[in-house]
């Protein structure tokens, strides 16, 4: 089958095709890698005559481009005219694209005359040369994703490529004839696959009243990491969650941001929902209960409001501090928090200071809260905080160092959220650029958060430090002295000078002995040169210039 | 099938066209491009976009947007209404330039007790947020321990300073938006002497602008030298040496 019927051969959907074909064998599956077409494949299809052959044209193609690149240079190449892509040739026009328009209109006005003789010389019959922009080809992983967002949609990648009679409205319920049956003003139906995409959370079921947040599936006991500064919280946590009656109520847990108490809160619902999945229990924000309540002012429906919260058998309330200064609220909390107490049903409260330092809270409330069990979360040390990596990572089954570990628990002290949210980005980076998890790609990585400040690298400072490095004098780098054992050294430094500062390349020039900008440009390509052909040189420039990002 | 279905079909790939036609990428934005790319799999519920003014942080979120239908939430709104009416039923939202807002603002804790709500409430719906900003975020003027905790752990990607290319590009489309045409040997000499940042070759080009318009001449390399000499007291020396 032709993938491109003749009319669209050249249309900007020739960007596009399905992974199989038309009709609605695949309408729902959509494989990896299948939607988006390698745009370096010439527009074939069959059955056209008088046309060369794909790998002629290929072969031309590589004979313009060579004969382009030493016509105009590498640098300007390299800028302009690589990211060209042969599209394919049609009827004596061939057609080549560019990622974006600017780049176009540049290749189009600076570079078409040069391009169209050399095509011509390939090939004397041709008549024109095209330029299109075209976004390149995404990379595997985001066709994946891509392919189960629009699967949401239903039946697209078939869609795309259905030119022919037989395609079918039912196949295309997105097509324009028919709008969407949801309310949705925004575009992308898809958005509501996303929550499921990110596998957070499972969807409500009966226990939760609709009030309730989502319990995160990761906050179980069995995932929390128990040490020296959190062992009577998790104690409490596991003793309410266990014991057949109130033990204490409330259950006040407090500590510093991102120390663990909402996922203890969270562990305590999910083992009770495990025990009697007929209990009903809401989990909520205290800022969340407030925006709830001033609705419900708002729509006059409090009535209904009370009603929900006081036929719980569980409340849990996060972050309490947040209803510090808003009176209306506090005073409707304090309610019902009062009728469940009252009523023996389970209260667990949560926030970042003990009962007695709330602020803008009520005295009698902040006694109220202090009447069960008052149970604080200390901030980790460096053995929970390895702990806690180690638990993680092989959580989320990606091998890292210990070395890693070790390093991430010296430097992220601050709390547990910042440090697991470290440990996930070096993961994802390692992912997203196919590399092994290492100490100094962490580095790299996380070097917005290691970094002390974002004090600029100057120039003296890259001198400094490269001339410590290779063991010679500043002053050399100013020299005029042309030895190598000098020379490489201040190529070096001149090569970082033009990486990690914005000076202009005459002021690099200057400060290098009032060297010219041409020097600056000659060492910079001399050391991208030797980067690429010494591995332990390169080593070296990379570990200098970690050293100065600092 | 007609031509303005087959167009419509075009809304749905990865990154619109539209979008990602005017966007250039390179070793300065690469990773930003890749974790925008890399949407849902955040492994947070927010991204940080940082950079320099001019950059293309703006337009990094644009393209998000058109791909996850997040809404763009104004500092006014974010005031005014609550995360539900915010969303209006989409799982994202971009706050743009939040350091440079919190700096200017008067209401700057209210903007973060909301945000923080907005946050917690796209957490819940297992939402995203974006949020850009010029500086390195741990020095965005965050006050509210529960947000700063938030966004410090959430992925922070950095739009790096420009690399030739780049900076090539931006010239070229700075010049481009303002209907100059320059000749590739004038750009090339200006790259190589000009103070390599974005908000220097914005300065040089309207600088160029002007001169090329008080003068009715267009923009050669004499011109440039001299402008080029005017606003960074770039020297003979080098003028000379180009000279040849």
């Amino acid at each position: 089958m032709a993938r491109f019927g003749t009319d669209n051969g050249f249309s900007q959907s020739g960007r596009i095709e399905s992974g199989g074909g038309q009709g609605s064998g695949d309408s729902n599956r959509g494989g990896p890698g299948g939607r988006i077409s390698s745009q370096e494949r010439p527009l074939g299809g069959s059955g056209m005559a008088g046309r060369e052959s794909e790998s002629a044209v290929e072969e031309q193609w590589a004979r313009v481009r060579g004969r382009l690149r030493s016509e105009v240079g590498e640098a300007a190449f390299r800028s302009w005219l690589k990211p060209l892509t042969l599209v394919g040739m049609r009827e004596d026009v061939v057609r080549m694209s560019v990622p974006t328009r600017f780049m176009r209109d540049w290749v189009s006005s600076n570079y078409a005359d040069r391009i169209r003789a050399l095509w011509k010389s390939e090939q004397q019959s041709l008549t024109g040369v095209e330029i299109i922009v075209q976004a390149p080809r995404e990379a595997p992983a985001n066709d994946t994703a891509l392919a189960g967002t629009v699967n949401g949609s239903g039946g697209t990648a078939a869609r795309v490529d259905s030119d022919s009679a037989e395609s079918q409205p039912a196949q295309s319920p997105a097509a324009p004839a028919q709008p969407q049956p949801q309310p949705q003003p925004q575009p992308q139906p898809e958005v509501e696959v996303t929550a499921s995409d990110s596998g957070l959370y499972e969807s409500r079921d009966s226990t939760f009243n609709d009030l309730s947040a989502p319990l995160d599936p990761r906050f179980t006991f069995e995932n929390f990491v128990v040490g020296k500064p959190n062992e009577l919280a998790y104690a409490a946590a596991r003793r309410l969650a266990e014991a057949a009656t109130t033990p204490f109520n409330p259950l006040f847990l407090y500590g510093g941001v991102g120390l663990g108490k909402t996922h203890l809160m969270h562990a305590i619902a999910w083992h009770l929902h495990s025990r009697s999945p007929r209990k009903k229990i809401i989990y909520l924000s205290a800022e969340k209960f407030m925006y709830q309540f001033v609705r419900a002012l708002r729509t006059k429906s409090t009535m209904a409001f009370k009603e929900q919260f006081r036929s719980v058998d569980v409340l849990m309330i996060d972050d309490v501090q947040f209803i510090g200064g808003r009176e209306a609220t506090q005073e409707e909390f304090f309610h019902t928090f009062n009728a469940l107490v009252d009523d023996n049903r389970q209260v667990v409260i949560s926030a970042d200071k003990s009962p007695s330092d709330l602020e803008g809270v009520e005295e009698r409330m902040r006694s109220r809260l202090g009447w069960g069990l008052v149970a604080d979360i200390h901030p980790t040390t460096y053995e929970l905080r390895l702990s806690i990596l180690q638990a993680k990572a092989e959580e989320m089954g990606t091998a890292i160092p210990l070395k890693v570990m070790e390093f991430l628990a010296y430097k992220i002290s601050s709390n547990v959220r910042e440090l697991e949210g470290a440990l996930n980005r070096i993961a994802a980076h390692a992912t997203l650029v196919g590399r092994e998890v290492t100490l100094e790609g962490t580095q790299e990585v996380l070097h917005d958060v290691l970094r002390a400040n974002d004090r600029r690298v100057t120039i003296e400072d890259i001198q400094k430090k490269v001339a410590q490095h290779y063991n010679v004098r500043v002053s050399d780098m100013s020299s005029a002295r042309r030895a190598r054992a000098v020379a490489r050294p201040r190529q070096v430094a001149m090569y970082l000078s033009k990486q990690l500062t914005s000076r202009s390349l005459p002021e690099i020039g200057r400060k290098f002995g009032g060297r010219d900008h041409t020097t600056v440009m000659h060492a910079v390509k001399k050391v991208d040169e030797l980067r690429s052909t010494d591995a332990t040189f390169a080593e070296d420039v990379d570990l200098l210039r970690r050293m100065l990002e600092g | 099938m007609s031509v303005a279905e087959r167009q419509l079909a075009l809304d749905l790939p990865h990154r619109p066209a539209l979008e990602r036609e005017d966007f250039l990428v390179t070793t300065a934005n690469a990773m930003a491009v890749a974790w925008i790319d890399q949407w849902p799999q955040w492994g947070q519920p927010a991204l940080l976009l940082y950079g320099p003014a001019s950059s293309g942080k703006t337009h990094l979120a644009s393209v998000w947007r058109r791909v996850s239908g997040a809404v763009m939430v104004q500092p006014e709104a974010l005031l005014e209404r609550d995360p539900p009416e915010l969303l209006v039923g989409a799982a994202g939202a971009v706050v743009d330039d939040l350091d440079r807002l919190l700096d200017t603002v008067a209401e700057a804790s209210e903007i973060e007790r909301a945000l923080f709500h907005l946050y917690n409430v796209l957490r819940e719906q297992g939402g995203h947020l974006l949020v850009t900003g010029c500086a390195l975020p741990k020095q965005w003027a965050l006050t509210l321990p529960d947000l700063r905790s938030r966004l410090a752990a959430a992925p922070a990607v950095e739009i790096g300073p420009p690399d030739d290319r780049l900076l090539e590009a931006v010239m070229v489309k700075l010049f481009a938006d303002r209907q100059l045409r320059v000749a590739p040997e004038v750009i090339r000499f200006l790259l190589a002497r000009m103070e390599r940042s974005f908000a220097a070759v914005r300065a040089l080009v309207a600088a160029l602008d002007r001169a090329s318009l008080a003068e009715r001449r267009d923009i050669t390399i004499p011109l440039a030298r001299r402008v080029l000499d005017d606003i960074q007291g770039y020297t003979e020396n080098e003028a000379h040496e180009e000279g040849s």
